[in-house]
């Protein structure tokens, strides 16, 4: 270090010194004194570049270099505040819709799941081309724990809830009951108490159950001394013996954990009958070596051979297995790729608005960096000087990127429905942090390097000796201006026609006509477990109260009770047998969905009535039973004849399950119970009095905004039961706005972010031909004074500008035509290359690049020969 | 100053001039201007060195400690700074000068080969 300075000082001192000998030398040979001097300088060379070569030499160089590019390139955006602003806007925009973007990508898709080796954890699910994913069957469980091999470990998770009595009001909460492996399979170590024992699978020991963490801080205000206490659900009494991680993840909610020995018996400790799925999936741990094709071929294999040896239950049923990972992801991670790739483009997009901005800046220092390269400066110095330039800008953008990205990420996680999420939280941490430098530094080189490369070319040189008569730029600048300003355009053009083509889906989603009117109904579900509850009269008593009170609040329009909810995931199903049909195999009943309801439930829900009656208060326990039908069931199975009168049974019949029939009264219209994409299928309706059950969802069709009803509702049910639980309140347009949520939020942020690039994109093209237009002021004048006709001019300016558009959508549109189909999964009732939105797009932005042009065609018209010319 | 004879000159292939300064030094502490005119006049003037690339050339020298430089007067009695070749410099000039002449030696057999060496 020492060494170094004392070099360096002296350094000037030596030069000098050398200098003054060679002088003396040149003298010596008999030249003349100012001859010698200047010999002897000619022959030393560039002192500058001397200078700086020795200073190379002693490294550490390149940390000092750096702190003066940056007081120098401060100086210079202290200097222009204007641009200053404009690039720092620009790029924190693009920034700052990264960042946004980039904190769901990591929440859901990337932030590792809190279980150990996670990436051996898959989930099974038993699968059956009637109906998709279905819930695996305990007995099946077992069997396949005890064949598979590829398997190291196997737990299962069965979802249930229970009615708790509450802090302030009766709630009903969800668990999961599990294996007694399933913790320690996963990793994770509970954060007071115990994990389950082997011993507690089986039926019979005493209930015991593990709090989640949130409901240990809720209701029991984070006791430490939980563990060893009791809990009542259900009117039972629980054991605590421990409490969840506060960082625990499940695929659903989990508020208590419990061993599933209890759930997958009967009373009498039987396991469940095969055919019984309830609300069940099995999670398995890989057997190291293992890989997710042999445990498909593994269980696939062995769901074949139980469908053989039980096809009561098993025919047609196999077994679907997915990485853990992908499980929690659901159907966000299409639209989130999507969105992620959008929020690139809009990236891209500001990057090139601000290399435009560079450009025509640079071009105001060419004289500058022609005369730093002419007294001995590098190429590769000056660029280094330009991109750390370039990247304070970008540091300066993702500081306030990361503000708007504040913003952005509370915007995002309104968008997103809770339940999508599963547990992910999103936010902006280190991670998100991390990849915003990345950017940065990425977005400093990209709109940093071309700019730099060119202003600082060795042809350049030659504008010293133009002695800064053009005020910059030459062919080549505009080229790559306009290459910029085209790239634009058709990043631009890529995300419309994304949006166009999500707004199209949405709209042709949203018309579809679901088969019910979910204005101004509200539902909420209702779960009655009490003792008292345990006998059907009392059950049918409580409905039949809860319909009578709530009928008779005032503003409610119609009152009912139902199991199933349309656009909610629970739903029941069950094989059902027409009389006089000729019988299937096992796995080909009609497998229609159910609705247990009671009479004024079409009404509630506006369902329409196609045929015959709806139920009436005479279909009760003593009437002869009683069905409708949807349209579906009745073009399928009695497609030439009147179904009214006709019957059917559920299950199959044989000597163990005697026929009971139920008479069809009423055909109704299909509903579109799983979400308004998916096609309706079928279904079937009982009353409820005759199939009387103790989970059932309110269905309240109001005069007015049905959420105000919440509280009069809850009184009721209290004046009934004050500890009965009500839980799921929502409307209906709340269901059906959230079954499109994915979609609508892919629409949103693809209609914020292309919207985005459209304005930048715009931005862009007007910067290009203002700046040409000034450029040329001295030509304009000159062909106006020649006699051109301002027409002329205007069209020569709009001309240019349409041809970069023009490029522009062309590029797009084919970029569009590949790009488009990784939405084909969002999309609905649409193809990824409709027409329509091709051509209205590329029409849209067409306009938008005239109107940029407009302003400065207009500029240009207005010209003045006489000053133009005069000018230069 | 003929141009004639400018035009004869070569200029130094990357790193010569380094081994060409420790060389020099072999013979004793110089100063830097001694140093470049030892180099071109040894050379018979055909080595055409920009004077002022001795210089980041010496310091790169001294950074590797190859050479030391210490204060001193020179002959008209002006203050100079003196350079002087270390141990372990004059080892690597030793080793240098090998792989010079190893260099040197394979470059002249590719482009001379043998028998055709009286052509000239």
């Amino acid at each position: 270090m020492r060494r170094r300075k004392r070099m360096l000082n002296e350094l000037d001192e030596d030069i000098q010194e050398h200098i003054a000998r060679e002088t003396q030398d040149n003298l010596d040979r008999g030249m003349s004194p100012e001859e010698a001097r200047y010999a002897a300088m000619r022959k030393f060379g560039n002192v500058m570049q001397v200078k700086e070569e020795a200073r190379d030499v002693w490294n550490l160089l390149w940390l000092e270099q750096l702190l003066e590019d940056m007081r120098f390139g401060l100086r210079l955006l202290r200097k222009n505040p204007g641009f200053t602003l404009v690039a720092i806007l620009t790029l924190a925009l693009g920034i700052g819709a990264n960042a946004a973007v980039f904190s769901v990508v990591y929440a859901v898709l990337l932030r590792p799941l809190p279980y150990k080796d996670p990436a051996s954890l898959l989930v099974l699910h038993e699968t059956t081309p009637k109906v998709g994913d279905v819930s695996v069957s305990f007995p099946n469980f077992i069997d396949w724990r005890a064949a598979s091999r590829t398997f190291r470990q196997m737990a299962a998770v069965q979802a249930v809830d229970f009615n708790l009595a509450g802090v302030t009001q009766p709630e009903n909460i969800s668990g999961d009951a599990v294996s007694p492996n399933f913790l320690s399979m996963m990793g994770v170590r509970p954060f007071l108490g115990r994990d389950f024992d082997a011993s507690e699978e089986k039926p019979g020991t005493a209930p015991v159950l593990l709090l989640s963490f949130s409901l240990w801080q809720s209701h029991l205000g984070g006791d430490p001394n939980a563990v060893g206490k009791t809990i009542t659900l259900d009117g039972r009494s629980f054991t605590i013996v421990g409490v969840l991680p506060p960082n625990y993840r499940s695929l659903d909610t989990t508020d208590v954990m419990l061993p599933i020995g209890v759930w997958a018996t009967d009373n009498s400790g039987a396991i469940k009958e095969r055919g019984e799925r309830g609300d069940m999936v099995v999670i398995g741990r890989l057997a190291a070596g293992a890989g997710f094709g042999q445990a498909r071929a593994e269980m696939e294999g062995i769901a074949a051979r139980l469908a053989i040896e039980y096809p009561g239950s098993n025919d047609q049923f196999s077994v679907k297995l997915q990485p853990i990972r992908q499980a929690f992801v659901g159907d966000m991670k299409t639209a989130i790729l999507v969105l992620f790739g959008a929020v690139l483009f809009v990236l891209l997009i500001a990057c090139a608005n601000v290399a435009n901005l560079f450009l025509v800046r640079g071009a105001s220092r060419t004289k500058e960096i022609a005369l730093r390269i002419a007294f001995g400066a590098s190429r590769g110095r000056i660029i280094r000087q330009m991109l750390t330039e370039s990247l304070i800008l970008a540091c300066f953008g993702g500081v306030v990127g990361v503000g708007l990205a504040l913003g952005g990420i509370r915007g995002m996680a309104r968008l997103i429905p809770g339940d999508m999420l599963s547990g992910a939280t999103v936010n902006l941490n280190g991670a998100v942090l991390l990849f915003v430098a990345g950017v940065v530094a990425l977005a400093a080189f990209i709109f940093g390097l071309a700019p730099a490369l060119h202003s600082t070319k060795p042809d350049v040189q030659s504008e010293l000796k133009e002695g800064g008569r053009s005020s910059g730029g030459g062919v080549a600048q505009n080229r790559l201006r306009g290459a910029l300003a085209v790239a634009e355009i058709s990043l631009a053009l890529v995300l419309l026609i994304g949006a166009g083509l999500m707004m199209k889906s949405l709209y042709r989603l949203l018309e579809v006509d679901p088969g019910f009117r979910p204005e101004r109904v509200l539902t909420m579900g209702m779960d009655l477990r009490a003792q008292q509850y345990s006998e059907d009269p009392a059950v049918l008593n409580f409905w039949q109260q809860l319909i009578d009170r709530v009928s008779a609040l005032p503003g409610v329009q119609s009152a009912a009770v139902g199991t199933v909810i349309p656009l909610t995931d629970s739903h029941s199903r069950s094989d059902v047998t027409i009389e006089g049909m000729a019988l299937p195999t096992p796995g080909n009943f009609p497998h229609p969905d159910v609705h247990i309801v009671s009479p004024g439930y079409i009404t509630a829900l506006g369902i329409p009535l196609l045929r015959g009656r709806t139920f009436t208060d005479q279909d009760n326990e003593k009437a002869p039973l009683a069905g409708m039908i949807n349209a579906m069931v009745a073009r399928r199975f009695f497609p030439n004849e009147d179904p009214i009168g006709k019957r059917f049974m559920f299950g199959h019949p044989s000597a163990a399950n005697p026929p009971k029939w139920y008479t069809v009264v009423g055909v109704v219209s299909d509903t579109r119970l799983y979400g308004l994409a998916n096609p309706a299928r079928l279904e079937v309706y009982v009353p409820f009095r005759q199939n009387p059950r103790n989970s059932m969802a309110l269905v309240v069709k109001s005069g007015a905004d049905p959420a105000s009803l919440t509280s009069a509702i809850r009184d009721a049910v209290q004046s009934i039961d004050k500890d009965q639980p009500v839980f799921a309140v929502s409307t209906m347009q709340e269901l059906v706005s959230n079954s499109v949520a994915t979609r609508r939020m892919t629409l949103v942020l693809l209609g914020l972010f292309s919207g985005l690039a459209l304005v930048l994109g715009a931005i862009g093209i007007y910067g290009v031909i203002s700046y040409s237009v000034a450029q040329r002021t001295h030509e304009i004048g000159i062909r106006m004074a020649l006699g051109a006709p301002r027409a002329d001019v205007f069209r020569l300016v709009v001309g240019e500008g349409l041809k970069l558009a023009g490029a522009g959508i062309t590029i797009g549109i084919a970029a569009a035509f590949g790009l488009a189909r990784l939405l084909s999964s969002l999309l609905y009732g649409i193809s990824a290359t409709d027409f329509e939105t091709f051509l209205g797009v590329a029409v849209l932005l067409a306009l938008v690049a005239l109107v940029a042009c407009y302003v400065p065609a207009r500029r240009a018209m207005r010209v003045d020969p006489t000053v133009a010319l005069r000018y230069e | 100053m003929s141009t004639k004879e400018e035009r004869e000159r070569i200029e130094l292939l990357q790193g010569t001039l380094d081994l060409l300064i420790l060389r020099t030094l072999l013979l004793g502490p110089a100063h830097g201007h001694a140093i470049a005119k030892a180099i071109e006049f040894k050379s018979d003037d055909v080595l055409q060195v920009e004077q002022g690339s001795l210089y980041p050339a010496l310091h790169r020298l001294i950074k590797r400690r190859w050479i030391s430089v210490e204060e001193g007067t020179s002959e008209n009695n002006r203050r100079a700074k003196f350079y002087k070749l270390t141990p372990t410099g004059r080892r690597q000039l030793t080793l240098e000068t090998r792989k010079w002449d190893k260099l040197a030696g394979a470059i002249a057999r590719i482009l001379r080969p043998a028998g055709q060496e009286d052509e000239s």
